[in-house]
Parts: C-alpha cells; sequence; structure tokens
C-alpha cells in the first residue's frame, strides 16, 4: 500500500495545522483531496471498503438515536432534529448520520477552526475533553444550534473526532424560543458558547451546567440536549475504537480519506455525466416585513426584502462555482448568515441532489463559492461585526430554494427527468412561550415546519407532507406527543389543496394546523421565520407553473370557542377558503387576524379557547399548468386536493361532480375545448416582450408602484455589487448613475 | 451500467411508468446514453427538420438551423441566438395588481403587488407557458440557463459540433440595439 498518503507524519507529531495547510496545498496542486490519485483501499478490497462504510454510516446512526433518546427537547427527542458525525482529524466530515444535513459542512469547518485558532498547543486536545460552539462569528450557523466536538484518540494519538449538532429550545434571546428572527444583534443572539472546552474526562464542567441554568428559560431540555449530543459523540468514539481494533489504524486512517476522496469525485462525476457546463442563473427574494409590528429596537420599524441571486457556473472540468453576486445588505434582525454557513447550506443541497451516495465533506471540494457581498446578508460581518444571526438559516432557505431548480434545469437537459426538483418549500416556525400545563414556563418549538410538501419532478407530482430542506427525515411528529409539550390541542392538521403551486406536476402539498390554547394562564405564539415568504412568492415558476402562495397564518382571542363547543356547534379544523376562511366564518373574537402577514409574535397573550390556524407550505410546481393530465386533476379533486374554481380557471379542466357519489368526473373534449381557448387568450393579451420592456423601462425610472423595501433592497444590492448593478442599468438603458 | 429500451425511457419522461419501477431507476447507476434516447424521442415528437442540440424545457429547444444554433419551439416558433435569452423573443403577460392577481391567487394567497410582480412568458406560436417569474419591479428577467454548447459536446459527449462559437451571452447585445422610444 506504499501509494497510499498515509499518516505516519501524523504519528511523527506533524501538527494538525500542519496537516491543514498541508492538505490544502495537495489539493490545489493536484485537484484531488490529501492529493489522492487513486483509491487503493478501494481498488484492493471493494467489498471491505463498502462494509466499513456501511459500518461507519451505522456508528454514526447509532449515535443519533442514542442522542436523541438521552435528549430532552421536542425537537431532538421526538423530531429527530439532530445530526452526529465523524471527522478526520483535521476537520473533514468522513461520515454522517440522519437527522438535519445542513450541519456536516459546519461541523468540519468548526474543527477545523478550532485548529486554526491554536488549540492544540492551548487548551491542547485530550482524551476526553468536550467542546463546544454556537457562536456564528466562529463558524457556527446561529446561536440555538449547539455543536459539539469530541476526539477520538488510538494508543494516545487523535485519529478522528465525533460531533454533533441540536437545536435547543431556548438560546437565551432577548425573547423567548429558539428562531432569533427578531433579535436586532448580535448582543441578542442569547448565551454564547465561543469555541469553549466545556469539559474533560466526559463530563461537562460545572459553571457550564449553572451558565444554561441562569440564562436560558428552559434549562432542563437546554441540559438534556447537551447531554443527548455527548452521549451521541461517545457512542460514536466508542464505537470507533472497536471498529479500528478488529481493521486496523492504518486502514482506518486511509479508507476515511478515501472515502472523503471519493465523495468529491462522485459529486464531479455526477455533473459530468448527467448535466451540461454552462452558465445558470434564478434569481429570488425574500420579505420580512416588519414596520408595524412588535419589535425590539426602534430601528427594527422597517420593511425588508432580500436580493437572493444564485449564478451557477460549470466548467470543462465540471467544477461548479456559485455566486451571490447582487446579495442586498445585512438586516437588523437575526437573518444575516455567514460565508462559512452558505457553504454548509449548499452542501445540504448536495446531500439531496447531487452527492448522496457517500455523503461527506467531499462534495464541498467539488465546487466554490464566490466570497459573497462585504456588508450583504451572507456575509456582514465585514461591514457589521455586531449583525445577529440569531435564524440565519431563514434566508438560506429562500436562497438555496434555487438551487434545487437549477440542478433540476441540468438533469432535465439530459434526459434525467425522474431527478428533477422544481424549488423548494418554505420554513414557516411556530413557538409557544408562556406558563405550560403543569404550570412551568416553558419555551420551544412544534414540529410542523419539518414536514414539507415535497419538489415536483419532470414526470411527477411531489408527495405531501414528506419532505423538508434541512433534513431527510421529514415527520412533523405526533401531535399528542406536542400536545404534552405544550398548552395546545390539535383541532386540526390537514393537508392544504393545492398548496404545491400550479403546474403539468404539482408540487406536494403542505398542511394545516389548527391549535386551540388549553390549560395555561397565558401563552406567546411566534410565527417564525427560517426560511418564509409572506408578501412576496418565490421565484419559482419553473417551465411555467405558478408558485406556491406566500406563508399567512392565522389567529383569533378572546373567541367564542367554548359556546361552540357547549352548543355543538362546528370548530375550525382547516383553513378554509381563501376569501373567507372558516376563522371567519365560524369564531367571534375580540382579535381576530385572519391574513396574518408573518413572521410575527402575538402583541398580547392567548388564553383558553384562542385559535391558531398555522399554514406549512408545499413545494413548487413543474410546467405549464394546462398541460397536467386531466385524470391527475380529477383524482385531485376527489382527495380534496385541489378546488373546482382552480381545477377550472387555472387548469382549465371541464369536471362535474356527481351529487349522489361525489365523486369528480371530467368532460375530456370540452376540457380540451377549454384549454385551447385559454391558449388563445393567453396569445391575445400577452404583449412581445420588447414592447413591454419600454414601457416597463418607464415605470422603473418613475419608480412605479415598488414599496420601499423593494427601493432599499436594490439601492443595496447595486451598492455592494457595481458588476450587477452595471448589467441591471445596462438590460434597462438606464443612466450610469441611476438607482432606485 | 443500467440501460434502458427507448420505450420505456418514453413512458418515464412522460410519467407513464410504475413507480416501483421508477424508482429501481432512481436507485440504480444511471444509464450514460440518456441523451443520445431522450434527444431522438423528443426529435420524433417535433414536425420540424432542424437537430435538436438540448432539450431546455418541455417546450424549448436549442436546434441546429444552418449554421446557426437557435431557440426553437415545439411548435416551429423561432426565438433566436441560444446565446440570447430566449425570453426577449417571447410574449409577456405581467401581472401586478389584485385584480388580475386574482385570476391565479385569491384572498389569503395572494402576493403583494408592490413587492413583486408576476411574469408570464408565453410562446407567441401556440401560447404555451414557457417560463413564470415572480421578481420585483427592476428585476431583468432570469437568463435561466446559456450552456457551453462546444465545450459539452466536444469534451463531454466526444462528438463535436461543427462550426465552434464563442461561449458569451448576447442579451446586452440584442437590447443596446432597441430603442428606448
Amino acid at each position: 500500500m506504499s501509494s497510499v498518503p498515509r499518516m505516519e507524519k501524523l504519528q511523527d507529531r506533524v501538527s494538525l495545522k500542519d496537516q491543514l495547510r498541508r492538505n490544502d496545498e495537495l489539493f490545489a496542486e493536484t485537484g484531488s483531496l490529501f492529493g489522492m490519485k487513486t483509491l487503493p483501499r478501494k481498488q484492493a478490497d471493494p467489498g471491505m471498503y463498502e462494509a466499513v462504510w456501511a459500518i461507519l454510516l451505522n456508528i454514526c446512526n447509532t449515535g443519533w438515536i442514542v442522542g436523541c433518546k438521552v435528549s430532552s427537547s421536542p425537537v431532538a427527542a421526538e423530531g429527530g432534529d439532530a445530526l452526529w458525525c465523524l471527522h478526520l482529524p483535521t476537520g473533514e466530515a468522513v461520515c454522517a448520520s440522519k437527522g438535519i444535513v445542513s450541519h456536516p459542512g459546519l461541523l468540519s469547518l468548526l474543527i477545523r477552526s478550532y485548529i486554526e485558532h491554536g488549540y492544540e498547543e492551548y487548551p491542547g486536545f485530550h482524551h476526553g475533553d468536550i467542546f463546544e460552539n454556537n457562536d456564528s462569528h466562529y463558524g457556527g450557523l446561529h446561536s440555538p444550534d449547539f455543536q459539539t466536538a469530541v476526539p477520538i484518540f488510538y494508543d494516545g494519538e487523535l485519529v478522528a473526532w465525533a460531533a454533533s449538532v441540536s437545536h435547543v429550545m431556548d438560546a437565551g434571546f432577548v425573547t423567548p424560543g429558539s428562531i432569533g428572527f427578531l433579535n436586532p444583534d448580535c448582543f441578542s443572539d442569547g448565551v454564547p458558547v465561543t469555541m469553549e472546552k466545556i469539559g474533560e474526562n466526559d463530563r461537562v464542567y460545572p459553571w457550564y451546567e449553572m451558565r444554561m441554568r441562569s440564562r436560558t428559560r428552559t434549562p432542563d431540555w437546554v441540559l438534556g440536549d447537551a447531554r443527548g449530543r455527548l452521549a451521541g459523540c461517545l457512542t460514536i468514539r466508542d464505537r470507533v475504537t472497536k471498529l479500528i481494533d478488529k481493521y486496523g489504524l492504518a486502514y482506518f486512517q486511509d479508507v476515511t480519506r478515501e472515502y472523503i476522496e471519493d465523495s468529491r469525485r462522485y459529486a464531479v462525476g455526477r455533473i459530468r455525466t448527467q448535466g451540461v457546463p454552462g452558465r445558470l442563473r434564478k434569481s429570488n427574494f425574500k420579505d420580512l416585513a416588519m414596520a408595524g409590528k412588535r419589535v425590539i429596537l426602534p430601528q427594527q420599524n422597517v420593511d425588508c426584502l432580500f436580493n437572493q441571486p444564485l449564478e451557477v457556473t460549470i466548467d470543462a472540468n465540471a467544477k461548479v462555482r456559485f455566486s451571490v453576486r447582487g446579495a442586498s445588505g445585512w438586516v437588523p434582525f437575526g437573518e444575516n448568515i455567514t460565508p462559512s454557513a452558505c457553504i454548509s447550506g449548499l452542501l445540504n443541497v448536495y446531500s439531496h441532489m447531487v452527492g448522496f451516495d457517500m455523503f461527506n465533506w467531499g462534495a464541498a471540494a467539488a465546487w466554490e463559492l464566490e466570497t459573497p457581498p462585504a456588508g450583504s446578508w451572507a456575509n456582514p460581518y465585514p461591514v457589521n461585526y455586531f449583525a445577529s444571526s440569531g435564524v440565519a438559516w431563514a434566508p438560506a432557505v429562500t436562497w438555496l430554494s434555487s438551487l434545487y431548480e437549477v440542478l433540476g434545469r441540468l438533469y432535465f437537459t439530459r434526459g434525467y427527468v425522474e431527478e428533477v426538483a422544481a424549488g423548494a418549500a418554505t420554513t414557516m416556525t411556530a413557538e409557544f412561550s408562556g406558563v405550560n400545563q403543569y404550570g412551568l414556563f416553558t419555551a420551544g418549538l412544534t414540529l410542523e415546519q419539518a414536514s414539507n410538501g415535497q419538489p415536483a419532478r419532470a414526470m411527477a407530482d411531489g408527495d405531501n407532507s414528506a419532505w423538508s430542506i434541512y433534513t431527510p427525515q421529514a415527520d412533523f411528529g405526533n401531535a399528542e406527543i406536542s400536545e404534552l409539550f405544550y398548552p395546545i390541542m390539535f383541532l386540526g392538521r390537514n393537508v392544504e389543496p393545492d398548496s404545491g403551486g400550479y403546474g403539468k406536476f404539482r408540487g406536494g402539498l403542505g398542511h394545516t394546523a389548527v391549535w386551540m390554547i388549553k390549560n395555561t394562564p397565558g401563552i406567546e405564539y411566534q410565527c417564525g421565520c427560517a426560511g418564509l415568504r409572506s408578501k412576496v412568492v418565490a421565484n419559482h415558476g419553473m417551465f411555467g407553473a405558478y408558485p406556491t402562495w406566500p406563508d399567512r397564518p392565522s389567529y383569533a382571542t378572546g373567541t367564542n370557542v367554548k359556546e361552540l363547543i357547549d352548543a355543538q356547534k362546528p370548530l375550525v379544523h382547516e383553513r378554509g377558503d381563501s376569501d373567507e376562511p372558516d376563522l371567519v366564518k365560524r369564531v367571534r373574537a375580540t382579535r381576530l387576524e385572519p391574513n396574518g402577514v408573518a413572521p410575527f409574535v402575538t402583541p398580547e397573550p392567548l388564553h383558553e379557547y384562542d385559535l391558531v390556524v398555522h399554514p406549512i407550505s408545499g413545494a413548487q410546481a413543474f410546467g405549464d399548468p394546462l398541460e397536467r393530465d386531466p385524470e391527475l386533476v380529477r383524482s385531485d379533486l376527489d382527495a380534496g386536493w385541489t378546488r373546482e374554481r382552480v381545477a377550472a380557471e387555472v387548469y382549465g379542466v371541464v369536471a362535474r361532480r356527481d351529487a349522489t357519489s361525489g365523486e369528480w368526473t371530467v368532460d375530456q373534449a370540452a376540457t380540451e375545448r377549454r384549454r385551447n381557448d385559454m391558449r388563445a387568450a393567453r396569445k391575445k393579451r400577452g404583449v412581445p416582450f420588447r414592447q413591454w420592456w419600454k414601457d416597463e423601462r418607464k415605470r422603473i425610472l418613475a419608480r412605479e408602484n415598488m414599496a420601499s423595501a423593494v427601493l432599499d433592497m436594490w439601492r443595496a444590492s447595486m451598492t455592494l455589487s457595481p458588476d450587477y448593478a452595471a448589467e441591471l442599468r445596462a438590460f434597462w438603458k438606464l443612466p450610469d448613475d441611476f438607482t432606485f | 451500467m443500467a440501460g434502458y429500451d427507448e420505450s420505456e425511457i418514453e413512458k418515464l419522461i412522460d410519467g407513464k411508468l410504475p413507480w416501483t419501477r421508477v424508482q429501481e431507476i432512481m436507485k440504480d447507476a444511471k444509464d450514460a446514453d440518456r441523451i443520445e434516447k431522450w434527444v431522438a424521442i423528443l426529435q420524433r415528437r417535433v414536425k420540424w427538420p432542424e437537430r435538436i442540440l438540448l432539450p431546455l424545457t418541455p417546450c424549448l429547444f436549442i436546434v441546429q438551423k444552418g449554421r446557426s444554433r437557435i431557440v426553437k419551439c415545439r411548435c416551429g416558433q423561432e426565438f433566436g441566438d441560444y446565446r440570447a435569452n430566449w425570453k426577449l423573443e417571447a410574449l409577456i403577460h405581467v401581472r401586478e395588481t389584485e385584480a388580475s392577481l386574482r385570476e391565479v391567487y385569491r384572498g389569503s394567497e395572494q402576493p403583494d403587488p408592490a413587492w413583486v410582480q408576476i411574469r408570464e412568458y408565453s410562446c407567441p406560436g401556440c401560447g404555451a407557458q414557457l417560463e413564470v417569474e415572480a421578481v420585483p419591479r427592476g428585476c431583468p428577467p432570469d437568463f435561466n440557463f446559456l450552456p457551453d454548447l462546444d465545450t459539452f459536446y466536444r469534451d463531454w459527449l466526444e462528438r463535436p459540433l461543427p462550426d465552434e462559437q464563442e461561449f458569451a451571452d448576447k442579451t446586452l447585445e440584442v437590447v443596446r440595439s432597441w430603442s428606448e422610444e
């Protein structure tokens, strides 16, 4: 095995920092990770290679099972929204468990950050040490995501790391909870754990526990989750040690590096064999409308719109380059993200769309991210080091959604229609904080947002409530368990018709939860943004589909629901009609918000029999709706998944419902006639682009019907990215000094 | 390496394969000759003679027409040089009032027209809806995909195309020729 780049040097005590530098040099020189020209362990014994991979995967998943069982919070214990990974000594993730796949990249960069900051020398790495971080200034995503790393030693040598992340229920923000969209700056991002050593000899220091008890509102959950992360990591450490006992250290060290290089090759190979070189562009926008709402600081009384452009270039070697050039500025809310977290987010999409056969850090070496504009939402610190990242994942969700569609377009061109994804759903969260049914203060997330609709493919609808952008284990948990954690009662949890956009193939549908507040003296509902849109819709009209609608929750306080129950009258179990929802039709209330622009926190606590209607987004659709098979429309009508109006006016299907059986029948000939009429109407009302361009140019110069958030966004984008501004001006033939 | 009959690929792209079979195809290693079969199927379905070089969307294809490479709809409508955004040659209908949005999005499903426009791009020939954009005023239309055709055919498929062309975005060249009035 002489050609294997073995780690004897490590055993000779080459520092990890030197090893990192050498790894970078080898990659730059050879284009292969660790300079590997071949994969000798794989070539020598592919069976053992695959077997050990399967064992490592099982080890990480065992860490996940143990860790989630030990954890306390509903998100980890019930939803499994956590992750455990095995890493090289220099940080690169080798293997990841199921769970939140947005994090293997961040954990890799975290360990690298420890090394780059000289931790190997001081405080040193020792068996039994426990390191932790939640500070995005040093590699974290956002402060509610606690990252734990445990070194794995074998015969006195650091041979790997076990690392984990879980999303705690209260991060000690100014306001309760873990979705810190309201945070104005990093000083409100809660309890910091900045690259700390939080324990040794497998025990957490007492002062760590004291800090969590005094600075978070749900310390039992926070500490329970800390124990869960540690338990999973120690499980991995124990199992990996046994694996090395069996296969030998040399084999372990060789093969773990080969898995990473193998993953890189897979990702490159997939683009090369299933994609096309060139340039792809996808604009996307995300709103954060906060003017007039309850906020923390005065400067937050503002509406924001994020510009989230994605440009992807693929060169002759199938190297992929991502750019977010044109991104708008940082925001005075918790929705800023760092470039390293963007990298991990891109890796998340790769785990879904490209490199999922052997998912690890290797895929990240198959592409590059151009440093996002300094001062933008995607790179705030060079301009504002105090920017908040209370829920940094929020802008990532809506930006990364574009990558699903872009990769889908690539696969489509080469005929791999089964691999196409039309664009992701959004992530709107629900948190409750206040005194629960046990008389204790509680704060935390429900699990609803972890089950969106799945993006449409190019040959089938997406599945309903079966997909999540951040975890392959989409699971909204049991309603009965959520009712144990929070003082709520589910009145409904139903598939929401037409929530997956309109297209030849629709996105998987989302669902709507209806909660009645029960057994509490008062509790707040925080309709949180972890990646939602409420004023705009996504720019996902892939191949002529219509995007999913905006996220609009509703609620009612001071209701007559108790009287309705006593009188056995109908309650609210679903959203109902979008013009006149069930909440409006059936309930009287002192305050009724039927069409809330999210995100927000209720102005006052909710009490007994108050209601919340919380919709969860479906995913995006594919293709011209007039090309949808009428039989699919009929099937959706029968299932209650589309409405008569939409079937007729958007899909052009003429259908009739049998009054006796309740079943729908399509009139094929009439449908064809209606569709031809609708196509003719498009041609009649459509104007040549060039003519529209002339008129639109004048409206742009007049800033006609442009909300302040839109104008602010364009100004920031054009200031931060001069190239982007120049192209925008050139397209509309605007003066060189034009700004919005 | 997996390989499939053209008839099976045709059923796959038409959504007519049993789901269990689709899953097998998704899990298996990909068939390297998919693009040949895919293009052959699509070529059979159009009535015009130009060779399809690359499908862009279900309706639009880059085709070889003489020495030019142009975007062409399956109905025969032509959209010009593939290196300029084809949307410049499409019909456009913009929804930016509550009334026009209401035809698609009603009540709580409606976005705010001061924040976003719904732009519908249609084919002047057949009325097919080719793309929909949801962007604020001021956003140039996305040039969704500018493929590097020569690199693709020469280096990746190892079947070079005749008459190599410069790989460059020509959209602004088209716009520069337009009069503002």
